[in-house]
């Protein structure tokens, strides 16, 4: 933000309109959020066992069943969580890359391009990883699944540190604390880029909806996703771990 | 597109690795890697690999808990439940022979039972142990 005499880009600096709190992230993203990096973590610590194998694959199903929500989610809700904010163009993402590099980064009050670029790529590989291994839970597909399962997991903990890095790095750049408001759901802006409502009934509507599937699968409620007895064994061993409630 | 063609390409590949190994090769494979370090070895045990198979080594687990005490059988996963095929070669032709393969599942299982990697001999014990059951 020093010297910046470059050729405009669609750079809107310069004088600011009046910025104050408002609110960017509902709570079904924010709670989507922590959640599917919570399943995502557990599935992954939980790889090499076979003794986690059961919280493994309920971490795995609860990761996914997150993202069907989120993909609906895109569609309906609130203004910065719709696909139709922050999907854009690779010559968005090249714009906006060049704008940092420039260090005349480009504000985006919603995700900036480069950052939606890894969500969809989250989106994608979450999906991809599930459908995988559940292919290999279940013998479709050979051994070659199961190398494709670990491969597709990999490449998706190496966008997630790539992800992670970028929250940082703009966060430095932008002079603002993105990891705050991915918690409190606030950021600084014009009044009329905030969103007006929280949406904290479709938020509990999620965890419940999620807490029931999740205790349906320890409980051996879907037989073609985790077997029955299986998971009967599994309680009885008392295992936990398969709750996701942070906000 | 590129996508495409990269994931079936690997598929191909992951495939076409897995032909045309055999479980005496994986075992030479083994005797060269003990050999490195202790040049008087002479061979495996098949006595020895079958107390491994049937031990406990300080966890709830030995190998037989999922293999069974009789390797030429079905086995089940004590966690899953889901049926494992037999583990000995002579009871099913697919075993040792995807390098690959046995790597990975040494290395996981040696960690479920035992809390830590088999070292070669051990793991060349239990493929002689394996390969002496008759179905
Ligand atoms: C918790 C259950 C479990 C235990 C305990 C277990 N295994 Fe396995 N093992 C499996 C499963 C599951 C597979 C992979 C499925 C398959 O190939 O049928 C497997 C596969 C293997 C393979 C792959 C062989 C091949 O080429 O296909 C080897 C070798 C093996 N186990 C050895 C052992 C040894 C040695 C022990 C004891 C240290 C052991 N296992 C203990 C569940 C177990
Ligand atoms: C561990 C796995 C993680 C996964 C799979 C993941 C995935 C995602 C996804 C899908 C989004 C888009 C949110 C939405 O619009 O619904 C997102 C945004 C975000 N994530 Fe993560 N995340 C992970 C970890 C983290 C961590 C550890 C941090 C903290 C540093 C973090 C900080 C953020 C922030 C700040 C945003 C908003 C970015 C923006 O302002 O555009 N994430 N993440």
């Amino acid at each position: 933000m020093e010297t910046t005499a470059m050729n405009s880009q669609s750079t809107p600096a310069g004088g600011k309109p009046t910025h104050i709190r408002i609110l960017v992230w509902d709570v079904p993203v924010r709670v989507f959020h922590w959640a599917l990096a919570g399943s995502f973590i557990t599935a992954f610590v939980t790889a090499e066992s076979e003794a986690f194998r059961n919280v493994h694959v309920v971490s795995g199903y609860l990761m996914l069943a997150l993202i069907v929500f989120r993909v609906v989610w895109g569609f309906v809700g609130t203004r910065h969580a719709r696909f139709s904010d922050f999907v854009r163009g690779p010559g968005a993402v090249v714009n906006y890359v060049r704008s940092l590099i420039n260090g005349n980064p480009e504000h985006h009050v919603g995700h900036n391009p480069a950052g939606a670029l890894a969500i969809i790529l989250l989106l994608l590989l979450g999906v991809g990883t599930v459908a995988s291994g559940w292919m290999s839970f279940n013998e479709i597909g050979g051994d070659a699944l199961g190398e494709l399962h670990e491969g597709i997991a990999t490449t998706m903990l190496a966008v997630v540190v790539v992800h992670v890095l970028g929250v940082i790095v703009s966060s430095f750049l932008h002079r603002e604390n993105l990891l705050r408001s991915m918690l409190t759901g606030y950021k600084d802006g014009p009044r009329e880029d905030g969103i007006g409502h929280r949406r904290g009934i479709i938020a509990i509507a999620l965890v419940a909806v999620l807490g029931w599937f999740g205790w349906g699968l320890t409980q051996g409620q879907f037989p073609g996703l985790l077997d029955a007895n299986a998971a009967a064994q599994q309680a009885h061993h008392g295992e936990s771990g398969e709750h996701d409630d942070e906000d | 597109m590129r996508i495409r063609i990269l994931v079936l390409s690997t598929l191909l590949a992951l495939s076409g690795a897995a032909s045309a190994l055999t479980p005496d090769d994986v075992k030479s494979a083994l005797a060269a890697e003990v050999k490195a370090t202790d040049p008087a070895f002479k061979d495996f045990s098949a006595q020895r690999g079958n107390v491994f198979f049937h031990a406990r080594h300080g966890g709830e687990w030995s190998c037989a808990t999922c293999h069974t005490e009789l390797p030429a059988a079905s086995g089940q996963h004590t966690v899953t439940k889901k049926p494992i095929r037999p583990l000995a070669p002579a009871a099913n032709a697919e075993r040792f022979t995807n390098q690959d393969k046995v790597d990975k599942w040494f290395k996981r299982n040696c960690n479920d039972v035992a809390k830590r990697a088999c070292t070669a001999r051990e793991k060349g014990d239990l493929l002689a142990y394996l390969m002496s059951v008759k179905p």
